[in-house]
Order: C-alpha cells, then structure tokens, then sequence
C-alpha cells in the first residue's frame, strides 16, 4: 500500500479580519471613513501531514478553527501565511485537476440542488466530473445501495427529511470518486440511529475505496467508530496529535453510565466504581473509566434489581477539556 | 494559471455540462414559473404606460419621431429587455450572504456558467409568454404602425445588436455584483447605476433620436443606449451605416472595458472571500 502523504501543512496560519461597529452617528461615521478592525487568529502556526488513506479526527471547541482549516485545505479561502500541499496541489489555486479530487461536504446545502431531486443533481456532477454513463450507473447503485436512498432520488430536495438530505449530499459528494474527503461535521442534527448509520456507511466507504479523509465532530461516538488517529486544535493552536489510544491515555476516555433500579441494591455505592453525576431516587447516573464499563454494568445487572442501564461515550468537550488544561 | 478558474473545463464536455445545466435550470425556471410570469408582465408594463404618455404628448409634423414610430419604439423594447435583462447583481451578492457561492468555487467548472445558463433558460420561458402578447398586439395595431423591411442584412445587424446587447448588459451588470465582495448592499448601486441612468440615458424614458444633439454626445458616448436602445435604432432602419459602425465599436470598447475590470475584480474578491458560513 502507498504510504505518502496526502496532506501536508507548515506553519499554516489564517487571520480573519472583523470590523468593529461602531455604536452612535458620529461615531459611526467616523467608522466609515476610518474603519477599526479586529483580528481574529483562527489558525495559527498549524503543522500537519496526513498520509494517503489515513482517516484522521479533528477535533477542538467551538471556534478552534477546524472549519477555518478545512477551508483553506479545499481551496475555499487563501492563507494567511505558510504552506499547504495537497496531493501536490496547492489549494487556492483552484486547478481543475485539484478539485475533481477531493469533495468537501460542510452543512446541509452543499451540493444538493433545493427545487430538483438529488438525482438530477447527480446528473449535473456526472457531466461536471466528467464520468462515463457506465460508470455513473455502476456508481450509483453502488451509493445508493451503501446509504440506502432509493426512495430519495426522485424527491425533490427541499422536501427531504435531514437525515434523507444528508446521505444524498454524501452520494453527490462521493459521485466523482474523491481521493480526499473532507468532512465538517458529518452527524450534526441527526437523531441517534442515523448517526449510526451514517457512521456505518463511512466506515465502510473507506474501507473499500480508502479515501483520504479528515474529518470534524463534536461527537466522542463518530471519534471512537471512525478515526485511527486524532489532531486537536484549540484557539487555532495543535494540542494533540496521536492515535486515538494515545489520547485515551493522555485523557482519560469515559463512559456515562446510567442505571435505574426497580429497588437499591443493599450495599450499593455510586462512589464504588465512578464518579457521581446525579441521583434522583433509585436513579443513578455516574461516570466511570471506560475499560471498566462492561464489568461493572455486568456486575449491576447480576444483582437482579436494574430496570434500565445505558452506557453513553462520555462529552467530547470533557474529554478534551484535560487536555487543554494540562 | 493563477487562481485555477479557467472559463471552459478541459476537453469537449462542455457541450454536455451545458445542455444538462440548462435543463436543470429550464426545471428550475417552471418551479418559479409564476414569478417569472410577473417578471414579464412588468417588463410589459412600463414600456406601455411610456407609450401612452408619449402618445399623449403634442409634437409638431418636424418631431423625428410620430405617432408610429412611438409605437413601434415601446413595443419592441419589451422583447429587448426581455433579451438584456440581468440580474447577477441580485443572485451573485445573495450566494455570497447564504454560503452557496462555497459549493461553486469548489467544482471543476467556472462558477460564471452557472449564471449564465439560468439567465438563457428563464428567458427562453419569458420569450415564449412574452412573444404572443407582443406580437397580437402588433397585429392589433399594424395601422399604425410605419413600414419597415426586413432585409437579410437588417436581420443579421439586429441579430448582433442583440447579442453585442445582451453581452454587454450581463457583463455590466456581473462586474457591479463583484463588488459584492466588500459591499453589502450592492442592489443600491444598482438601482442608481443600471436602473436610473439607464433607463434616462439607455433610450427606456425617451427614445434615444428624439434627443437633442448635446445630449447625444453623453449617450451616444456611454453604454446604455447599446443595451437597449441601439438594436430598436436598428429595426426602426433611421439609423446611418456609419452610426452603426461607431455603435458597435463603442460597444466593443465598453465590453472589453467591464471584462478586464469584472476580471480584476472578481480576483481581488477571491483573496479577500472568507467563506463565512459552515
Ligand atoms: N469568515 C469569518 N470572518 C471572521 N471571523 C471568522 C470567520 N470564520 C471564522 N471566524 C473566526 O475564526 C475562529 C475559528 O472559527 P472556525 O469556524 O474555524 O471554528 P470551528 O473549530 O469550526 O468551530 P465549530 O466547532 O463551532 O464549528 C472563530 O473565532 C470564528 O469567529
Ligand atoms: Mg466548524
């Protein structure tokens, strides 16, 4: 298997300028003629390298600066200052030959034409991307059977559910076969079951085309299913680079463990094995290491008193919010 | 190749990207059909109502143009302005605001075909409303209407009037909406730019051979008047063989102008484009 890398940054650096509003007339006509700004560093001095088919996390809080990161490599917004290299390419430049490469899917209006079906909106990227009919044909039964959307084609887009909407974005995102796919957010607004599914279909999207992907979330379950590896940035700074296990030792991963009992078991402390998030009568919710999940919850239930026990992926925010404190 | 966006996608597909965004967008155009109607019916409207005014005005037998002439002026340009009409300058800014401009730089094709493709598919559906009306009405008032031939040369000149038109008017009109990148509110300009001036100097309040000849150097000069009223000069056949020369040099000069200066423009405003939004 090829090995090289795919993305390459140095000292990536964007800065954003945001005028400042000025309140009352005279003031604000003083704005007109001599406008204040603010800068605002989204990015700030990043250093990454992805190799070819790696499927890579990125993560970070709110305004970290991932979306600002996925921007320029796509080739939406130029550079402040340093260097980007993608697949060769350099992205700003826009070459045709670039963008008939990589996708980027980041919201829910992306590609999705909003008064036609997707499937006309298909059509338009075959003739864009320039795909043999053989071809567009193989493909498309090929995405539609993957994130089952059959009953979608033929609807127009605006009347789509999110859910719907969002797996046709992926099949017109994919349609051209993208050696890089950058996704922002993927799984945002989806209910948990099509959370999962859209997790299952890219999980095995890559593992049979192997794409280059990079991809943002706030959600720890995308991270854990999906990614290898994770690259998280905060205020436009990398903080962390490593495998996802690396992490887990670096931040502890959590699980939320939430239990309700028909009668408290005699004995039964919360403390035992966790940490006590709240208690509302014989309900209890606490979260534990990870690694322990499945015992405990286990030795709950061979007490023969549980009514309800779920295990949740604890916070992505919490997980990393140690890592931005250390 | 600077900033990557070269006008035509490699190869010979580009027939076939056209002929499915234009069905694409012929789709779209009969979803908002209703609006587009309206559209047409207005364009109807103000060249009628200035019909009946000038109609309604007193002139001595001297006056270049009569009674006919008036009609025949205000009932073509219906069907020229359905031609020239723009309206990047509404869309452009819009696809900035609400993020859709995002998904057109990012595609293998230049986002200008975009526009261009919707203007020819909603005015091939205006055509097809506008031309019955404009045409029994025509018959309605053939009495008075003068005589005019159409000779193979005449309708080879209207044909390039028209397109030199209709040309000019969309690349007028995409370079102001490249401001879109700094300015907010490019709609304003336009109403000032190519709404007023053009409608005083581009031969829509009067016609363009009524004026005096002081104000002929200023139009005759600035591009309005190719855009609407040079291609009615042409079929009301006054005009002379050397004004048409000089008509369509100026309007060469004006197009080669408005390119270079959308061209600067819309680099500048990639640089500075943040891509809000996502
Ligand atoms: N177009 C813009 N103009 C001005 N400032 C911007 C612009 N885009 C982003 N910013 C600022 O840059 C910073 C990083 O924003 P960015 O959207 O990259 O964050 P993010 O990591 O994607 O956050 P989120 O998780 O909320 O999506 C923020 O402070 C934001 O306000
Ligand atoms: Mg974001």
């Amino acid at each position: 298997m090829e090995t090289s890398s795919s993305i390459v940054t140095r000292n990536l650096c964007r800065t954003f300028e945001v005028r400042r509003k000025s309140e009352g007339f005279l003031a604000s006509l003083k704005g007109i003629f001599w406008p204040r700004s603010n800068f605002v560093r989204a990015v700030s001095g990043l250093d990454m390298e992805i190799q070819t088919g790696e499927l890579v996390g990125f993560l970070g809080p709110n305004g970290a600066g991932k979306t600002t990161t996925l921007k320029m490599l796509s080739g939406l917004i130029f550079p402040t200052s340093g260097s980007i290299s993608v697949l060769g390419f350099q992205p700003f430049q826009r070459d045709y030959e670039y963008l008939g490469r990589i996708s980027l899917v980041m919201g829910q209006k992306q590609n999705l034409w909003w008064d036609l079906p997707p499937i006309e909106t298909l059509a338009i990227h075959r003739e864009i991307y320039n795909i043999s009919q053989a071809e567009f044909r193989a493909r498309l039964d090929e995405l539609v059977e993957m994130l089952e959307i059959v009953d979608c084609l033929d609807i127009q887009a605006r009347k789509l559910s999110l859910g719907q909407r969002m797996r046709c974005e992926l099949a017109v995102a994919l349609l051209h076969r993208p050696q890089i796919l950058f996704l922002d957010e993927p799984t945002i607004g989806l209910d948990i079951l099509m959370q999962k599914r859209v997790r299952a279909f890219l999980l095995n999207y890559h593992e049979r085309f192997r794409p280059t992907i990079l991809l943002t979330s706030h959600y720890m379950e995308d991270v854990i299913a999906l990614v290898q590896r994770v690259i998280v940035i905060n205020r436009g700074l990398k903080i962390y680079d490593g495998t996802l296990n690396e992490l887990s030792k670096a931040a502890r991963l959590e699980k939320i463990l939430t239990v309700t009992f028909q009668s408290i078991p005699e004995g039964f402390s919360p403390l035992a094995f966790g940490k006590l998030i709240f208690q509302e009568g014989p309900r209890f919710q606490v979260k534990i290491p990870r690694e322990k999940a499945a015992e405990t919850a286990s030795n709950l239930y061979s007490t023969g008193k549980v009514l309800d026990l779920t295990l949740e992926e604890a916070p992505i925010e919490e997980v990393l919010g140690e890592l931005f404190a250390s | 190749m600077k900033n990557g966006l070269t006008f035509f996608p490699k190869g010979v597909h580009f027939f076939r990207v056209s002929m499915q965004l234009l069905k694409a967008y012929w789709q779209e155009t009969l979803a908002y059909r209703g609006m587009v109607i309206i559209w047409g019916i207005h364009s109807i409207m103000v060249p009628f109502v200035l019909m009946f005014v000038w109609l309604a005005v007193e002139r001595g037998s001297n006056s270049p143009y009569q009674d006919g002439d008036y009609i025949l002026y205000y009932l073509a340009m219906p069907l020229v302005m359905n031609f020239i009409d723009c309206w990047t300058v509404f869309t452009f800014p819009e696809e900035l605001r609400e993020g859709y401009f995002n998904r057109q730089l990012l595609k293998p094709l230049h986002p200008i075909w975009g526009h261009v493709f919707e203007h020819i598919a909603a005015k091939a559906f205006q055509l097809l409303c506008l031309v019955p009306i404009v045409f029994s009405i025509s018959w309605f008032m053939g009495d008075y209407l003068p005589d005019i031939d159409f000779s193979f040369r005449k309708i080879a000149l209207l044909f390039f009037a028209l397109l030199f038109a209709v040309v000019l008017r969309f690349v007028m009109n995409t370079t102001l909406a490249m401001t879109g990148f700094w300015i907010e509110h490019v709609e304003t300009l336009n109403l000032v730019f190519n709404q007023a001036i053009w409608a005083l100097l581009g031969g829509m309040v009067t016609p363009i051979e009524t004026l005096p000849p002081i104000f002929r150097i200023v139009t005759d000069v600035l591009p309005y008047r190719y855009t609407l009223s040079f291609p009615i000069e042409i079929l009301r056949g006054k005009i002379s063989n050397g004004e048409i020369i000089i008509g369509f040099v100026v309007m060469v000069c004006w197009l080669f102008l408005f390119s270079l200066a959308g061209r600067a423009l819309w680099r500048a405003g990639l640089r500075i484009y943040t891509a809000y939004g996502g």
